[in-house]
């Protein structure tokens, strides 16, 4: 009897620890996607991470801090060490900030006794550097006092200077930064809020952060009507200050490629092309039905050249062979190489590997940027190369792979040329268990570095390949260059923010995304979802609407506050191709519409071959997609098909649209065709 | 040691025989029985047995085209907002066209999910579980020309060509649906790649034409025979129908979709002719029947 009564305790006791097991299992699993840690070892990648002992000094502060005990907590809080402030840590809802705005922040948030403890111990030192910040050691005993000694008596004043430091050398977003957290985290300071306000409102209007302008502007206009304030060697009130600086310095129109890129776009139903430069038809020229049929199931029939437009140049990269071609008649000017035997080289194991979408190109000026790879090379893992030619003859100026500052580096996405700056993403592998992403700033003409700054260190590996036909599908990291700020999407759970002037990492922002596979045997595994291309962040208003290529969510952040302004979820098989004041617009298996304000979806307009990559044209007064049916006009409104063009290029896989004034291009896995952009008058219904 | 020991010879062919006699019964047991036309008659029954043939050929006078309007997503509000848009759409675009002889027709809604299907590379790889899971909602819808057993082939063909553009532009999958290739590669059957679907309606009263046909033939040979034997034609003691075949038509197995109605089903299990030709269909039908037969009366 007492042996049942233990069994029976023991199968109660079992059943109990399992079914608690399997709850913490269940909790895991179902864990909120968007409460997203640096030190999570389930994501993909790692801002670069501060020390244990800088998390147990937040967590001996905040200890000590709820004790009341400051000197305790202080000195705790001091314990980091310099080399630590911009290493990575938690921030809040999402955000992964550097160590130095984090002990700003948790000082700032002291209570007035905190306060007043924490200035008897640091004032002396804060004042000390304050002293000596003159000459070369200005900005960094500034710096160093904004972030480790804001909350001193000094601090306000240093942040000050510092802010206007910044706005001397035209880092505008930085500069209003600072006015704006004395602003907010400063009331007590000696400093004129009215002085501070303009300060703030008028970085804030020459950095382009206009929902942040307006909203200063009503507060000085409110609070700080009658306060003087003397800016510029002129005293006047704070409101008049703000319309004579914010009125000298009106907006400047963007830079403009004079190719009128907003002319009108209808196309007649037969209307004939200007010109065609024809791919397909020079590569499959005299082939057999076997070799064609070879030819058109091989991936890299599939693939469409990426190409830019410089003046009167239309120039273009398709699988490492440049060319440049006249936009006016489409005669070639000039070419790197053949095409019409690519078919034989096609059917290597590593070059039907190879993502073609990686082949990018810039051109701008005397200089054209191409990251290609020799299809030629057999190895699998071989690595892109980011070279700089000359656009009149295509000759090569400088490679990637020749300047020992970059060695061991390779690009990970599209490179962007901003501000005269020549950025690109990379990743290195160098030494090191586990690829790293960076981001190189370099000149463009040499290609000499100006900063080089680690973004992430993935925590897995490379993606490897075995056996045949397994394309690469790493997604690209994609750059967004913004008033002076460079946004990184990783496309695999980052979104990161760097100074462009100075490569220093601002914060990151973690998202929900599905763990990439890196490596693949046969045919398990084998993605199942479409995969979208990876689009770079969008910007709508103050917000940075972005979706991750393996995330199933759409976010919406705000880069300078810091803030989520929502997020939700779409399906992996998304992307963002762009926005307008009434909508955003996704790309994917439909063409769709959200609504901004109270993001619902709008309309979804499934097209042929769906929207999971190519450019889709987003204009006020319609949407142009190429389709391999021909070229759809959709009204942005409700998504309703007003026109098809069928154009001469049908057939086709999915094509780029380029506007380039009074022509508009379909660049194609088949050919690159110009057609005048404007020969049809507008049209209700599509003809059929 | 001792040798292996040889078999002796009347075990050898004692093992001949045997195999002789499996193989025997394999070829019997592989040989297909006889069609049934071809069934010899029983001994000892009477009568006169003959095989009547009845044949009419029709022309399509209906053309059918499957499209598969589907849409996915995380939250279920947006696949509807998708169904909605692409449905109308596709209802929007053959209005358009203000062909009074097209219409669209609409078979159930199936509700499943994207994400969770077969792998359709490798045998046992199965579901992959951790794709999470979207909800999908699809509808086939089958648009319809009528009228067109009057028209000739170049009028049929713009016709269909039309409706088959309007269809691919308006976003509308047009075919089976998009898990049928794997489905069929799963299961080595073969997928229908035809996108056109022809059907005769009146096959019912074709068919009775056709069975008139093959009874009156029937007849005449049974009176040529009985005239020629110098017997006389009795009732008719048995009648059995040896074939009455017609055109391809569309079968889906059930293990092969089987959360997705069949044609058959689709259709309203109505009895009708579908082939993927645009032709005139013959109709044929075979009937055996039996006479009885009394001597003739001698004449006087």
């Amino acid at each position: 009897m007492i042996w049942t009564r233990r069994l029976i305790a023991l199968l109660v006791l079992a059943w109990a620890a399992s079914t608690g097991l399997a709850q913490v299992a269940d909790d895991a699993e179902g864990k909120d996607p968007d409460k997203v840690s640096n030190d999570d070892p389930g994501r993909p990648l790692q801002m670069p991470p501060a020390a244990t002992e800088v998390k147990e000094a937040l967590e001996d502060f905040e200890r000590f801090r709820k004790r009341g005990a400051w000197e305790r907590a202080l000195k705790a809080l001091y314990t980091i060490g310099d080399d630590q402030s911009l290493r990575f840590v938690d921030g809040a809802d999402g955000f992964i900030v550097p160590v130095a705005r984090k002990r700003r922040e948790v000082l700032t948030a002291l209570p007035p006794e905190g306060q007043s403890a924490y200035r008897l111990f640091y004032d002396a030192e804060a004042r000390k550097l304050l002293d000596q910040a003159e000459g070369d050691a200005e900005r960094a005993n500034l710096e160093r006092i904004y972030s480790s000694y804001f909350t001193t008596t000094v601090g306000a004043a240093a942040a000050d200077r510092l802010g206007d430091l910044d706005f001397e050398q035209g880092r505008f977003d930085r500069a209003a930064d600072c006015w704006l957290t004395i602003l907010r985290d400063r009331p007590d300071s000696d400093l004129s809020p009215a002085t501070i306000a303009v300060k703030a409102a008028v970085a804030l209007s020459r950095a382009g952060r206009r929902s942040e302008f307006d909203q200063i502007r009503a507060e000085i206009e409110d609070r700080y009507r009658d306060e003087p304030t003397t800016l510029g060697g002129e005293t006047a009130t704070a409101p008049e200050s703000l319309r004579r600086l914010v009125d000298a310095a009106a907006p400047v129109a963007p830079p403009s490629d004079g190719r009128g890129a907003d002319a009108s776009i209808g196309l007649a139903e037969a209307v004939a092309p200007d010109w065609q430069f024809r791919i397909a038809d020079s590569i499959e020229a005299g082939m057999a039905p076997v070799e064609l049929n070879q030819w058109r199931s091989n991936p890299l029939s599939s693939a469409r050249p990426a190409a830019a437009i410089d003046g009167e140049t239309l120039y273009v990269n398709y699988l490492g062979r440049l060319m440049a071609l006249d936009l006016a008649t489409g005669r070639l000017r000039w070419r790197t190489e053949s095409f019409h035997n690519l078919e034989q080289i096609a059917t290597q194991p590593a070059a039907q590997m190879l993502d073609p979408s990686r082949f990018a190109l810039l051109a701008r000026g005397e200089r054209l940027w191409t990251v290609t790879r020799d299809l030629k090379d057999q190895n699998s893992m071989g690595p892109f190369q980011l070279e700089c030619r000359r656009a009149e003859d295509g000759e090569v100026v400088w490679k990637m792979a020749d300047l020992p500052e970059y060695a061991g580096y390779e690009p990970s996405g599209p490179p962007i040329l901003a501000d005269g700056v020549l950025y690109v993403p990379a990743k290195i592998q160098q030494n090191q268990p586990l690829p790293e992403q960076w981001v190189l700033a370099m000149r463009p003409e040499a290609g000499r570095p100006i900063w080089k700054t680690q973004v992430a260190v993935s925590r897995q590996s490379q993606q490897r390949y075995y056996y045949s036909g397994r394309r690469e599908q790493t997604p690209q990291v994609r750059l967004m260059w913004n008033s002076g700020a460079l946004y990184v999407d990783t496309h695999v759970g980052l979104l990161a923010r760097l100074d462009a002037d100075t490569g220093t990492l601002d914060w990151g922002y973690g998202y929900e995304t599905a763990p990439l596979q890196t490596e693949r045997y046969f045919y398990g595994n084998m993605p199942q979802d479409p995969q979208p291309a990876g689009e770079p962040p969008r910007e709508r208003g103050d917000a940075l609407v972005f979706k991750g290529a393996q995330s199933s969510r759409i976010y919406a952040i705000d880069p300078n506050r810091m803030t989520v302004a929502w997020r939700r979820p779409f399906g992996k098989a998304a992307r963002v191709v762009g926005c307008d004041d009434r909508s955003i617009y996704l790309g994917g298996e439909e063409l769709s519409a959200l609504d901004a304000k109270t993001r619902t979806l709008s309309w979804a307009t499934r097209l042929p071959g769906g929207s999971l990559e190519a450019t889709v044209l987003i204009r006020p007064d319609g949407i142009w997609q190429a389709t391999p049916r021909g070229v759809f006009e959709l009204d942005p409104a409700d998504g309703r098909v007003r026109r098809i063009f069928r154009g001469e290029d049908l057939g086709s896989e999915a094509a780029d649209l380029v506007a380039a004034g009074d022509r508009l291009l379909t660049i194609s896995n088949r050919a690159i065709t110009a057609y005048p952009a404007r020969s049809a008058p507008p049209q209700e219904d599509p003809p059929r | 040691m001792k040798p292996p020991r040889s078999p002796r010879p009347w075990t050898i062919a004692a093992l001949r025989l045997a195999a002789c006699l499996g193989m025997a019964a394999a070829v019997i047991v592989a040989v297909p029985p006889p069609a049934a036309a071809q069934v010899a008659e029983p001994s000892g029954v009477e009568g006169l047995t003959v095989q009547g043939k009845g044949s009419v050929s029709a022309r399509p006078s209906l053309a059918e085209i499957d499209l598969d309007v589907s849409a996915a997503a995380e939250l279920t509000g947006d696949a509807i907002v998708k169904f909605r848009d692409a449905k109308k759409r596709v209802h929007d675009a053959f209005a358009a066209l203000k062909l009074p002889d097209v219409a669209v027709e609409e078979r159930g809604l199936l509700l499943d999910q994207k994400g969770a299907a077969f792998n359709p590379y490798m045998m046992d790889y199965g579901v992959q579980t951790k794709t999470k899971s979207e909800v999908q909602l699809s509808r086939k819808l089958v648009v319809k020309a009528s009228g067109i057993q009057g028209m000739d082939e170049e009028a049929v063909l713009q016709l269909v060509g039309r409706l088959l553009d309007v269809a691919q532009d308006a976003g509308a999958r047009v075919g089976p649906p998009a898990n049928a290739a794997m489905m069929a590669y799963r299961y080595g059957n073969m997928q229908p790649t035809n996108l056109v679907r022809f059907v005769v309606e009146d096959y019912d009263k074709l068919k009775e034409e056709a069975y008139a046909k093959a009874a009156a033939d029937a007849r005449a040979r049974a009176e040529r025979l009985a005239r020629l034997n110098g017997v006389k034609l009795g009732p008719v003691l048995s009648v059995r129908e040896v074939s009455s075949d017609n055109a391809t038509r569309y079968y889906y197995s059930g293990m092969m979709l089987s959360d997705a109605p069949t044609q058959e089903e689709d259709d309203g299990a109505r009895d009708r002719l579908t082939t993927p030709k645009f032709q005139d269909v013959p109709i044929r039908v075979e009937l055996q029947v039996r006479y009885a037969i009394t001597p003739a009366e001698p004449k006087r």
